[in-house]
C-alpha cells in the first residue's frame, strides 16, 4: 500500500516550491497544451519531447523529487501501457503502407507507424503524469485549493458558489492522508485476525478487500459526520464572506519561471501554426540539412 | 520462555524530510503468565513497538524472539511462519471496533478463524464460546454488529481476537472511551484470560490500571526505554520526569504510611488489599 504515496507533498524548500501555486497551474496547463499539439514527421516529434521531457527532468531533480519514485508511480500504468501498444498494433492503420510493414500475422501486415503511434501516446501520457506529479508534490493540497479558487473568481459573476466547491474541494484533498493511515490502521487490524492482503487467489482477494472497504466506507462516514458537525458548531456559514491568513502573491521568480515556461510553449506553437500554414516543418533537417525520413 | 527484544529500532520515512526514529535499541524481557503494561505518552513508540511483535512492520534493526518459536527480524526474507505467528501472538488495536464488517455478530468473530483454514460450523461453535466469554448475550448473535453500543463493538472486536486462542494478547488502550462499568467488564475479562495462562501485554495510558491489573510496567520515553519494573517500583521512584502521574490509591497509602502506619504498598493493588492490611495492623 506504499506506492499510494505517489504526489505526495514533500516538504523541501526549493525554487519550484517557492512559486506562487497559480504560476504553477498556469504553467502545467500551457506544458499540457505543447505536449498534445501534434506536428508531423515523428523525428521532429522526438525531438521536441525529449526537449520537454529534458526540461521536467531537470526541474524534477531541482525540486527534489526522486526519480526512483516516479518510476514507482509508473509501475501501476504498465497494464496501460501494453494495451495501448497491443490497441495500436491490431487496429487497421489509415495510412496503411505496405513498404512500412515489419512483420505478418496471416496476411495483416504490421506497420512499424503503429508502434511509433502507440510510443507518442505512451511519451504524452508520461509527460503528463511527471507534470502533475512535480505540481502535487511540490504544492500544498490547501495552496492548490487557493490557487483553484482564484481562478475560479470570473464565475462569481454567474453565481456559481466558488467558495462552496474550493471548500468541497479542500477537504476532500485534506482527507486523502487521514483515509490512507485510517487504511493502513484497519490493514494491520485485519492482519491479526489472518487476512492475506497479498495473495494470489481471487476470490479470496475480493474477500480480504471487503474487511478493508467495509470499515473504511463507515468510518470515512462517520468522519464526515463528525466534521459537518463541527464545522457548525463553529458557525461555519458557507455563504458568509472571509478573509484569509496566508494570501497569495506573485514575485520575480514566478516571471522568470513563467517566461521560460512560455518559451516553450511559444517554441511548439509556432512550429505547429508553421505546420498548419504549409510550411514542412521538420526539424532533422534544418539542423543537418538531411532528408525527411519518411 | 519470554518475549525478548532485543536491541530494536525502527525508523519512520528513512531518507526522507519526515524521518522519525520511533524506537532506538530497545531491548527488554516481558515474562509469560504475567500482565505486562507498556506505558508511555503518545509519540513514544509504545504501538510501533507493538506491531513489530507479529510483523505487521519489520524492525530496521534488532530483532525480537518470542517463546523461542518466532523470531522479527529486519532481514528482507519471507517469514513462511508469519501467520502461525499471528495466530501465536495477536493484537487487538485501539478502537477496534472499526474492524467490524460481516453482516452479524457471530460471522464477524469467526472471520479470523476462517482465514486460518477452519470451516463454517465448527468457527461459529468457536465464535460462540467467544462470545460468551466476553458476555455477549446470544441474543445479539445474529444481529449487526453496526447496530451494537461502544462498548459491546469492542467487545465483539475483541472475541474476534480471543477466539484464535492465541497464546499472547497485546491490546492497544483497550479501555479508551468507555464508560467506567465498560471499562471494569473488559479488565475483569483481561484477569480470566491471565487465569487461563496466557501471556497479556496491555499498552495503556492510564495508571490506575497499572497499578490495579499489572504485575509489570515497561515505560518508553520518546523511542527509548526509560523503566521495567513492577508498578509499585515505578511508582516508588521520581516519576514525573516521565510526566506519569502516581495513581490516587497509592499516594494515599504513602501518606498513609509517612503518618505511621506500617503497609506493604507494593502488595497493594485495591481498595480491598489496602482495607484487609490496615485490618490486620489492629
Amino acid at each position: 500500500m506504499n506506492n499510494l504515496t505517489f504526489g505526495r507533498y514533500s516538504p523541501y524548500d526549493t525554487f519550484v516550491h517557492r512559486l506562487d501555486p497559480r504560476t504553477k497551474i498556469l504553467m502545467m496547463i500551457l506544458l499540457m497544451v505543447a505536449i498534445f499539439l501534434q506536428i508531423p514527421t515523428w523525428s521532429t516529434t522526438l525531438i521536441l519531447s525529449g526537449l520537454v521531457l529534458l526540461f521536467l527532468v531537470i526541474v524534477m531533480i531541482t525540486s527534489k523529487i526522486k526519480i526512483k519514485d516516479f518510476f514507482k508511480s509508473l509501475s501501476a500504468m504498465w497494464i496501460m501501457i501494453i494495451l495501448l501498444i497491443i490497441v495500436y498494433v491490431f487496429i487497421p492503420n489509415p495510412n496503411y503502407n505496405p513498404a512500412h510493414i515489419v512483420f505478418k500475422i496471416g496476411t495483416y501486415g504490421v506497420n512499424y507507424d503503429a508502434f511509433y503511434q502507440g510510443g507518442y501516446i505512451i511519451l504524452r501520457l508520461v509527460l503528463m503524469v511527471m507534470l502533475t506529479m512535480i505540481l502535487t508534490s511540490t504544492t500544498k493540497p490547501m495552496d492548490l485549493t487557493y490557487a483553484l479558487e482564484w481562478y475560479m473568481t470570473p464565475l462569481k459573476l454567474v453565481k456559481f458558489p466558488i467558495h462552496i466547491v474550493a471548500m468541497t474541494l479542500s477537504i476532500a484533498l485534506r482527507f486523502i492522508p487521514t483515509l490512507l493511515d485510517e487504511t493502513n490502521r484497519i490493514i494491520k487490524a485485519q492482519a491479526s485476525r489472518g487476512v492475506d492482503y497479498n495473495t494470489m487467489n481471487p476470490i479470496k482477494k475480493i474477500g480480504s478487500l471487503l474487511s478493508l472497504i467495509i470499515p473504511l466506507f463507515v468510518s470515512a462516514i462517520n468522519r464526515s459526520e463528525e466534521l459537518s458537525n463541527a464545522m457548525e458548531a463553529r458557525g461555519y456559514d458557507p455563504y458568509g464572506k472571509r478573509t484569509r491568513y496566508r494570501k497569495l502573491s506573485f514575485r520575480w521568480i514566478d516571471l522568470i519561471a513563467f517566461i521560460v515556461v512560455l518559451a516553450i510553449f511559444g517554441g511548439i506553437l509556432t512550429l505547429r501554426i508553421m505546420v498548419a500554414c504549409g510550411y514542412n516543418v521538420d526539424l532533422i533537417y534544418w539542423i543537418f540539412g538531411a532528408k525527411p525520413l519518411f | 520462555m519470554p518475549i525478548k527484544v532485543n536491541n530494536l529500532s525502527y525508523i519512520y520515512l528513512p531518507k526522507t524530510p519526515n524521518e522519525t526514529k520511533a524506537l532506538n535499541n530497545v531491548s527488554l524481557e516481558i515474562p509469560n503468565g504475567q500482565i505486562t503494561a507498556i506505558v508511555g505518552h503518545t509519540g513514544s513508540g509504545k504501538s510501533t513497538l507493538i506491531q513489530t511483535f507479529n510483523q505487521l512492520i519489520k524492525p530496521s534493526s534488532g530483532f525480537v524472539n518470542i517463546d523461542d518459536k518466532f523470531v522479527v527480524e529486519s532481514s528482507k526474507k519471507k517469514n513462511k511462519k508469519i501467520k502461525d505467528l499471528r495466530k501465536y501472538l495477536s493484537i487487538v488495536f485501539q478502537f477496534p471496533e472499526y474492524q467490524l464488517f460481516e453482516e452479524t455478530v457471530e460471522k464477524d468473530v469467526a472471520y479470523g478463524l476462517k482465514n486460518f483454514g477452519l470451516k463454517e460450523p465448527e468457527a461459529i461453535i468457536k465464535a460462540h464460546e467467544a462470545l460468551k466469554q466476553v458476555g455477549i448475550n446470544e441474543s445479539f448473535y445474529l444481529r449487526s454488529p453496526f447496530e451494537l453500543s461502544g462498548g459491546e463493538k469492542r467487545r465483539v472486536a475483541i472475541a474476534g481476537i480471543i477466539v484464535l486462542d492465541p497464546q499472547i494478547i497485546v491490546l492497544d488502550e483497550p479501555t479508551a472511551g468507555l464508560d467506567p462499568e465498560g471499562s471494569k467488564t473488559i479488565l475483569d475479562l483481561i484477569l480470566s484470560l491471565k487465569k487461563e495462562g496466557k501471556t497479556i501485554i496491555l499498552v495503556t495510558h492510564d495508571m490506575n490500571i497499572v497499578q490495579s491489573y499489572c504485575d509489570n510496567v515497561v515505560v518508553l520515553n520518546k523511542g527509548e526505554l526509560v523503566f521495567q519494573g513492577t508498578p509499585s517500583e515505578l511508582f516508588s521512584t521520581d516519576v514525573s520526569r516521565f510526566s506519569i502521574e502516581i495513581p490516587p490509591l497509592y499516594a494515599f497509602c504513602q501518606s498513609l504510611k509517612q503518618k505511621g502506619l506500617n503497609l506493604d504498598i507494593s502488595k497493594i493493588q485495591s481498595i480491598e488489599d489496602l482495607m484487609s492490611q490496615i485490618k490486620e495492623k489492629r
